[in-house]
């Protein structure tokens, strides 16, 4: 189904002044109008422009009520983001086909607002700041856009899965923040991972990492070192300097029993939504198990320090030495807050039960580690046996060496493939000198003098399957022997001491954890919600997170008195299929992963100094590009604007769409590009830092550009003081565009007369081969320049710039063609008045309109029908036509439209 | 010819005067009395008589800098050979450098019967064949060698590196006892009928060799021979520069070559890379020797400076300047070699580096070498 009625309608193409006048002018002698612009804004060239001659007026303050009354107009059809594809017909019954490019996002949603903006990873050069500035892959042309919406540029499917993202409990934007270290950005990349993470140093040192078991990049060579980066990020920011977000407060408050990742988690999200929240710490310090199980040489106090500071400085109040259920009890919590969150942990230590147990010299894991990491030290003798094969086994022995134990071994009753301890942590306990015993357990401790002095052991070996799928060990019997030792830390396992909720009568499993509604995260108490080991047992940080968050959700719609938000089903990490692999293997070269150093293991033992070494920031961004995600140009399908998004506007499948109008004629108004001038390399543009454009030049100046109009020269952002333009570069030139672009003589004035008044004094010399002031005031105009702007005119094309390498300042070299002599002038900054070139190529192919050899349209009547092109029904006007300045440019726009009238109403 | 014809055929009439010419020039730089939009200012005066008598008319070094930019595509080098024509039969002929011997040698070698003994220099260990299809031209090397040997140049050094080149192809080149001087000077000075005499006995030599391929070492000879003789005589034979002739067989045949560690730099000769626009194939080449790093200079290509003098002519201190200006680029590359493909750039790098006279100036030293001799090195052996 075609729209529009021939004798009624027309089609404009090009949004720019030109279209704009002749849309405007045909829409109100009552014919419909379809304005149909390339980019996804109306405004064209004009809008770019700083001011415009002979007036000064501001471009933007003429064309914006221009471009909004065209908008708003009942009888023009925008089409931005569109192109004609195709024309049929003839004069008076065209039909055209008109492709829509999708935005992906749905603009009868979208308000405008930027959020999405703010947190798209993906920096792009801008196009309309002549690539001086940057734009994100979801972006608006500029402030004052036509319509003012949102686009994606998305230009490739992503390479990869992003299973990263999916496999994180948090759901952190791991691609996002990847793709800001490649580009240097570190401290957007932190913001970006705390959006979901307020713990981003913490995770990047001792998060399990699911993404990087699933990273879709390891199934070519190596996973990405997602953790590794994320650490680089967090180290890359001062945490205390960060910004802080603004808060409305909502007069509510909840209290969070436990200061460990899941409270803290919590307690961030529900402070930066409002919420007075307060901690209760049992231990002196906050953190949890971060802060006492974890040992320093993982993650430093000072790390978790400052991340826990910034949670306080959003608001949160963490009373430690707190111990609830001793010194307040929840009853009493329950009274002042709205709302209860316990994520208390799971800090009880699991025993042996083995004679001489209780002997002194035998300790248990946690309760040692948390020793060391609350008084920075404990006693341990020569020879210190650990016994257990996780990662608390692990930390217990590796900090036992640094306390100076001389022997340390790990006891463990399976083999190695069971030990629930990661493997670079073994690794990294081989390396220190660290024994690992497998196959064998205590049976029973002996003493001396009242302290422990051997320890009798068994060995063992695998039987079936038990209830944890692992092989049940079997004792060998009389394979008993005995070893001394003067210490033994029993690393066994947490449980979660729970003790004091139930006085609440909060129900609690067979193994003492806190039953909660999984949808909810509410425990069968009103008002008292549960999350991490308390709930779960021992796991990881990033699960203690993810649930502390999932609470604060709920207990922000619980305050609220809102239903429980349903929240997404997760999605299960995808793999690339084996063509993928291959396609992708292909594409893109294999590249291993870049290890971060590690300190020396002699070196490292000594104290509890950080083992691994950060990236530089070579490395890291090295290591981040290596993402597939990032490997692509434009939007990287990260989801982080829908995320944003509150209207909801976000379709990333929307597809292109074709609408099909009948029209009795058409304008054509495509305007202008700039002549690239890179081949003229005696100007060195491209190389020298200080030669600029003029169309960079007005982007410098104008109050929407990359330096809100100020004119800093792009070498040291320094503000110029001596400034020189050339004329004509490619212009009257028979090797490049052999016409006059029409235009240079006057917006090279003009832009000079701006220098001045953007900074009085200012310098301007113009380079001109003669001046063509053609014009009404023109000349005027020029002699204002000269005499009150400080603007000289020398008549010469220069022939050479070079640059003085001290001040990267220009040096023009050029004959004064009054004395003959040829002279140097050296100047801070040079504009070029490059040359302008219809930019209509695609649309006269389309509308079938034949070029002159310029590349300007054909008119076959120069002097009675001078905007007629060849073929009956289609006329042009604007630089499309010939080269002209805007007033010119909107004089011939309303004569095409007063041609269009006429053939309309029957005329020829 | 006349003035007003060499104004057509030369575009001259275009002209803006926009001096753009004169702000390239090499010579306008340190010359504040040469321009060339003047000179040409005076042709479209009139002023035949000042224009012919003009001493800086032999100045131009037709280095086609000026003309490649000229936005209305005036040919001012042509213009001067031809304006050089009328002042050569009005009797003018600048002032000769080297109290003329080398323009000497070219009348020798055009009209007295003396017998060259072309061979004296050349050394046994390379093979050479009389019925090859391949002729190297050695052209006035075996001249500029006694005349130079003070610098010192060794311009048959060029010719010796370009022999071990072919030979090591697989090529027995012609190598012509009785070639003589292209004319390439002659050319430029004016002097058509020197030229003439010197291209016939050429082409004549040539056709009844019946080579098919001709290459050359030096770029003026090989811009002489494909664009200049095809005016005058008829040739037969395809006309190639070595650093073409090398990067074309690096392409079909793979060449490999040893390492030869080295910072190197290139001047672009300005008959091989603005008249004749080959730019590429001697940067192909030393691309493809292992260990050569090339450092380029800030003026490159189209935009290259010329060695500073052309035709042994008006060779005097503006001249010199150029030559000190281009090598003090070629010394702020850091590279430790200037590298070239023309036996000319070489002579007068050379001779700036020795006849500094008192005031010894900026730190102009540098190894000079040719393209063709570090290609020999590369190839070993």
């Amino acid at each position: 189904m075609s729209r529009g009625n021939g004798h009624k309608s027309v089609l404009v193409i090009g949004g720019g002044i030109a279209g704009i006048q002749a849309s405007l002018d045909l829409a109100n002698m009552g014919l419909q109008v379809y304005l149909v612009e390339k980019s996804p804004s109306i405004g064209g060239r004009m809008a770019q422009l700083d001011k415009t001659f002979p007036t000064n007026d501001c471009a933007m303050c003429i064309l914006a009520p221009k471009m909004i009354e065209a908008s708003s107009h009942a009888n023009i059809e925008l089409y931005t983001y569109s192109e004609a594809e195709e024309v049929s017909g003839e004069v008076g019954n065209f039909r055209v086909k008109i492709r829509k490019r999708s935005p992906f996002v749905d603009w009868s949603k979208c308000t405008g607002c930027g959020l999405c903006e703010e947190g798209c990873p993906v920096i792009l050069p801008n196009e309309f700041d002549q690539g001086l500035g940057k734009r994100k892959a979801i972006f608006v042309l500029f402030p004052q856009a036509v319509p003012k919406k949102y686009v994606i540029d998305k230009r490739e499917e992503r390479p990869c899965k992003a299973a990263c993202k999916d496999a994180c409990p948090a759901h952190t934007n791991v691609l996002g923040y990847i793709k800001l270290i490649a580009e240097g950005e570190f401290e957007e990349a932190y913001k970006l991972i705390r959006d979901t993470n307020p713990l981003p140093a913490v995770c990047g040192r001792i998060c399990y990492a699911p993404c990087e078991e699933v990273c879709n990049r390891g199934q070519l060579d190596e996973p990405m070192a997602i953790r590794d980066l994320k650490r680089f990020a967090a180290d890359h920011v001062n945490i205390e300097e960060l910004e802080l977000p603004t808060i409305t407060k909502t007069g509510k408050k909840v209290a969070i029993v436990g200061s460990g990742p899941a409270g803290l988690a919590a307690a961030n999200d529900l402070a930066i939504k409002g919420y007075g929240v307060t901690v209760f710490e049992a231990l002196p310090e906050p953190g949890g198990m971060l802060r006492v199980g974890i040992p320093e040489y993982r993650l430093p106090k000072e790390v978790l320090r400052k991340e826990i500071g910034y949670i306080q400085k959003l608001g949160v109040e963490i009373r430690t030495g707190v111990r609830v259920g001793k010194d307040i009890t929840l009853e009493e919590i329950r009274k002042e807050y709205g709302a209860i969150f316990i994520g208390t942990g799971a800090h009880g230590g699991m025993r042996l039960g083995v004679e001489g147990e209780d002997l002194s010299g035998v300790m248990e894991g946690i309760s040692f580690l948390r020793v060391v990491n609350l008084r920075g030290k404990a006693e341990v003798g020569k020879r210190t046996a650990v016994i257990g094969g996780g990662n608390t086994a692990v930390d217990c022995a590796r900090t036992a060496k640094r306390l100076g134990a001389e022997e340390v071994r790990i006891v463990y009753r399976r083999s190695r493939a069971e030990m629930p301890a990661s493997a670079e942590e073994v690794a990294a306990v081989e390396e220190e000198g660290i024994g690992i015993e497998l196959l064998t357990t205590p049976t029973r401790f002996f003493s001396e003098n009242g302290r422990l002095a051997r320890m009798e052991c068994i060995r063992m070996k695998l039987g079936e399957p038990d209830a944890s799928g692992r092989p049940r060990p079997i004792p060998i019997e009389g394979s008993e022997f005995t070893t001394p030792v003067d210490t033994v830390i029993a690393a066994l396992g947490q449980v979660p001491e729970t003790e004091f909720v139930t006085e609440l009568g909060i129900s609690l499993s067979p193994r003492g954890t806190i039953g909660i509604d999984p949808k909810t995260r509410a425990t069968n108490i009103e008002g008292v919600f549960a999350g991490g080991d308390v709930v779960t047992g021992p796991a990881f940080v990033i699960d203690a997170i993810a649930a502390g968050q999932k609470a604060a959700r709920s207990i922000d719609c619980y305050l609220k008195r809102e239903p429980v938000a349903v929240e997404e089903e997760e999605r299960v990490p995808e793999k690339l299929s084996e063509e993928e692999v291959a396609d992708r293997q292909k594409r893109y070269p294999s590249q291993k992963r870049v290890k971060m150093r590690e300190e020396p293991t002699q070196e490292r033992v000594k104290d509890f100094r950080e083992v691994s070494l950060a990236y530089t920031p070579e490395e890291a961004i090295e290591e981040a590009s290596r993402c597939l995600a990032g490997l692509i140009e434009g939007c990287i399908e990260c989801h982080e604007c829908e995320k944003r998004c509150e209207a909801k506007a976000l379709v990333y499948t929307m597809q292109d769409e074709h609408v099909e109008v009948d029209v009795g004629a058409i304008i054509l108004a495509t305007g202008l590009d700039l002549y690239d001038v890179s081949p003229l390399t005696e100007y060195g543009y491209g190389k020298i830092k200080n030669v600029i454009t003029a169309l960079e030049y007005e982007r410098l100046t104008a109050a929407s550009g990359p330096t809100f109009g100020e004119l800093r020269r792009p070498s040291d952002e320094k503000i110029p003081e001596n400034i020189a333009f050339i004329q004509c570069v490619g212009s009257r030139d028979f090797r490049h565009k052999t016409y006059c672009s029409a235009v240079c003589c006057m917006h090279a004035t003009k832009e000079a007369m701006l220098a001045y008044e953007h900074h009085p004094g200012t310098k301007s010399t113009i380079f001109y081969i003669d001046m063509r002031a053609v014009g009404k005031g023109f000349q005027e105009y020029i002699a204002r320049a000269q005499e009150e702007y400080n603007v000289t005119y020398i008549r010469s094309r220069p022939g050479k710039i070079e640059v003085t390498p001290e001040n990267d300042n220009p040096i023009i070299w050029y004959e004064d063609t009054t004395t003959s002599e040829t002279k140097k002038f050296e100047t801070e900054l040079v504009i070029l008045c490059q040359a302008m070139i219809p930019r209509n190529e695609e649309a006269a192919k389309i509308l079938g309109v034949s070029l002159d050899d310029c590349g300007f349209v054909e008119i076959p009547d120069k002097i009675f029908h001078p905007l007629d092109t060849a073929r009956s029904g289609i006329f042009a006007c604007g630089y499309a036509h010939s080269p002209r300045d805007i007033p010119d440019s909107v004089t011939q726009a309303s004569g095409a439209a007063a041609r269009v009238a006429e053939v309309l109403a029957g005329g020829s | 010819m006349n003035l007003y014809e060499i104004i057509q055929d030369t575009k001259t009439h275009y002209c803006l005067e926009c001096g753009k010419c004169s702000s390239i020039c090499p010579i306008s730089r340190y010359d504040p009395q040469y321009s060339p939009r003047v000179m040409i200012e005076d042709a479209l005066f009139g002023f035949e008589e000042e224009l012919i008598h003009n001493h800086k008319l032999f100045s131009c070094l037709t280095c086609y800098a000026c003309q490649l930019k000229c936005p209305s595509d005036v040919d001012y080098p042509l213009f001067i050979r031809k304006t050089r024509e009328l002042a050569a039969a009005a009797g003018e002929h600048g002032d000769y450098a080297h109290s003329g011997t080398l323009q000497s040698l070219v009348g020798l070698m055009a009209r007295s019967s003396i017998k060259q003994r072309r061979f004296e220099w050349f050394s046994n260990s390379y093979r050479t064949s009389e019925s090859s299809d391949v002729m190297l031209f050695i052209g006035c090397s075996p001249y500029f060698e006694p005349v130079f040997e003070d610098i010192p140049v060794r311009t048959l050094d060029i010719a010796e590196a370009s022999l071990k080149i072919l030979n090591s192809l697989g090529i027995e080149p012609l190598v012509h006892p009785d070639e003589k001087c292209c004319g390439h000077d002659a050319l430029w000075l004016g002097d058509m009928e020197t030229f003439r005499i010197l291209a016939e006995h050429n082409a004549a030599i040539i056709k009844e060799s019946g080579v098919k391929k001709l290459i050359f070492f030096c770029p003026e000879g090989y811009r002489t021979f494909k664009l200049d003789y095809p005016n005058y005589v008829k040739l037969d034979c395809e006309v190639m520069h070595i650093s073409e002739f090398l990067a074309q067989r690096l392409e079909t045949e793979g060449l490999r070559f040893n390492e030869v560690k080295k910072k190197v730099t290139y001047q672009d000769p300005c008959r091989l890379g603005r008249h004749l626009g080959i730019y590429d194939a001697p940067r192909k080449v030393l691309a493809s020797i292992p260990g050569i790093e090339l450092v380029e200079m800030e003026h490159i290509r189209e935009d290259s400076i010329c060695c500073g003098t052309s035709c042994f002519t008006n060779c005097d201190s503006y001249s010199k300047q150029i030559r000190v200006g281009r090598l003090v680029e070629a010394k702020a590359t850091g590279a430790e070699t200037l590298i070239t493909s023309c036996p000319k750039c070489q002579t007068h790098f050379k001779c700036a580096m020795v006849a500094r006279g008192e005031e010894k100036g900026p730190e102009v030293e540098i190894e000079v070498m040719d393209l063709a001799n570090l290609v020999a090195n590369a190839i070993g052996g």
